[in-house]
């Protein structure tokens, strides 16, 4: 499936078994995103950078 | 001089190893203020098999793999990091003569932690995702006067990498980062991280020398093993740390050894 970037209005494509939480990249602007769904609806949303420091 | 000393689970588990570290931390105490921090992670891994709570594993994307901990984890690991871990440490270093003092990061508050809410991980079918995060930290404070008296009072502080979250949870935190964190707290000249390879290793060689801007390069070339200890490293020296020494705890004097510059030495500039 494709999706427009939230931010530069690229085409993502995201794959169609997607789930929640799945981090998509869009290939115009580089920014990554989350995936979420709204009911059946999937949405995309500015993924968190986390650092890695995760413990022992 | 302060030096910071850290060591991982893989020395710790086997007491020969252990000891021999301790008399090398004995000798060094002599002249020096140390603060030690040790891991673990293996032996916490065997004994929560034995409690029937088989661990599971995560990477990251730059292939950093570590527990996820969760809850029951979480105590777990408070029980055998804060508990047989460092009183082991402690005992091994009353026996060389070493006046230890066995504490952990929640104790005087002396690790706190941010908790990290949510983890980038590569799933099962090899796609970057985000998780709950479930109880590991990032450190953000270190009580830094309580360690300075321990030193004063001529105490080797003895540190357990758990940390105290804004909700006063229980938080799993790296030993490396944990050592990082002291040593710039302290102002220490010298952090050393003691692990079972000869050093920083690329292309197969031994890297000798590096400046903090190659230890910032090499993050992408060298094993998930040797992430943490680098991206600990460049924490280290951008809080002030002279100088971080990465070697391996299985040689004869450790310790010694590596502020005489064997093993990886890491500094700000060439």
């Amino acid at each position: 499936m494709k999706v427009r970037c939230p931010d530069c209005e690229g085409e993502i494509k995201v794959p169609d078994d997607a789930i929640a939480g799945e981090i998509v990249s869009c290939p115009d602007c580089g920014q990554e995103f989350e995936v979420y769904f709204e009911g059946e609806e999937l949405k995309l949303k500015q993924a968190e950078t986390v650092k890695e420091d995760w413990g022992e | 001089m302060v030096v910071v000393v850290k060591f991982g689970g893989d020395l710790v588990a086997n007491k020969e190893v252990l000891d021999r570290l301790a008399q090398d931390i004995a000798e060094v105490s002599e002249k020096d203020k140390v603060v030690v921090v040790h891991g673990g992670g293996d032996v916490v891994t065997m004994i929560a098999e034995k409690l029937g709570k088989p661990q599971v594993f995560i990477t990251s994307p730059d292939g950093f793999r570590s527990r996820y901990t969760d809850k029951e984890t979480a105590e777990i690991y408070m029980m055998v990091m804060a508990g047989k871990i460092n009183k082991e440490v402690v005992i091994s270093l009353l026996k060389a003569g070493v006046k230890a003092l066995g504490v952990s990061g929640v104790d005087g508050g002396l690790l706190r932690a941010e908790r990290k809410k949510r983890l980038v991980i590569i799933d099962e079918r090899g796609r970057k995702r985000a998780i709950e995060g479930g109880y590991t930290g990032r450190i953000m404070g270190v009580n830094v006067e309580m360690l300075k008296g321990l030193l004063e009072m001529g105490f080797v502080p003895v540190v357990a990498p758990v940390a105290l979250g804004d909700e006063n949870e229980v938080l799993n935190v790296d030993g490396d980062r944990a050592a990082a964190h002291i040593a710039g707290a302290l102002k220490a000249e010298t952090l050393v991280l003691l692990t079972d390879v000869d050093g920083v290793m690329i292309d197969g060689k031994l890297v000798d020398k590096m400046s903090l801007s190659k230890a910032r390069s090499a993050l992408k070339r060298v094993g998930a093993g040797m992430i943490t200890k680098l991206y600990a490293t460049i924490e280290a020296l951008e809080e002030g740390v002279e100088k971080v020494i990465i070697a391996s705890g299985l040689k004869e004097r450790p310790v010694t050894s590596s502020l005489m510059g064997r093993g990886t030495v890491i500094t700000v500039g060439d």
